[in-house]
């Protein structure tokens, strides 16, 4: 099988041209706030409200999206109808590898994540990106042991960057 | 799933990984802009896929 090589500013502009709510985490975040840790997907917390999963459906629908490592030909349609039976997913599409969350540990839903992030210039556009303590706080919540390097470098980095 | 919120305070594990963490590597990318950063990811996952499938290719 052929990995697919996360196209990541065509990936993030389908979702900024459809007006999708959503909040980047994860790798991606870490990187646009100076990170030197590389990542191959998006991550992002989604708002779950029906008008922004129909943008969402809209606007990843032409990649096929389909479940990450899932075998081929399972009966998934990425639809409204679905999203509202799930929350977290973990997705390949023709773009690349993407999370979409739900919620998320230690962050909650959107709108509780939305304290905790900034708006940020990216593609021409604003896209909302969690902050850097706020990305601290999900990777410590997560409590997984391989996280521990990254966090250190996420602390690192707010002492660089003066915060 | 927000539940209480996280402390920030030092921790002694992730204290000890941070002497290992490249810090001229991240002034390097505080000189950059957000679009920028990006496109340097970009440009190290493209590397890193081709020189798995050249791997790959060796291997068959």
């Amino acid at each position: 099988m052929t990995p697919v090589r996360t196209d990541f500013s065509r990936l993030l502009r389908v979702l900024l041209d459809a007006s999708v709510e959503f909040i980047l985490v994860g790798g991606v975040a870490g990187t646009l706030h100076g990170a030197a840790r590389a990542t191959y997907d998006i991550d992002v917390v989604y708002r779950r409200s029906p008008e922004n999963m129909s943008r969402l459906v809209a606007a990843l629908g032409p990649y096929a999206p389909y479940l990450r490592g899932a075998p081929a030909g399972l009966p998934f349609s990425f639809d409204v109808v679905t999203l509202r039976q799930g929350l977290n997913f973990t997705l390949t599409t023709t773009l690349g590898d993407i999370d979409l969350l739900g919620e998320i540990t230690g962050g909650g839903a959107y709108d509780d994540l939305l304290a905790q992030s900034a708006s940020i210039p990216l593609l021409g556009t604003i896209c909302q990106c969690v902050t850097l303590d706020g990305l601290i706080r999900l990777k410590r919540a997560a409590g997984r042991p391989k996280d521990l390097e990254a966090i250190a470098e996420l602390e690192a980095l707010r002492a660089e960057s003066g915060q | 799933m927000a539940g209480e919120p996280v402390s920030l305070e030092p921790n002694v594990l992730i204290e000890a990984y941070k002497k290992d963490v490249d810090r001229t590597l991240l002034r390097e990318n505080l000189k950059l802009t957000p679009d920028q950063r990006l496109d340097k990811l970009q440009d190290f996952v493209r590397f890193a896929t081709e020189l798995r499938e050249a791997g790959r290719r060796a291997r068959s």
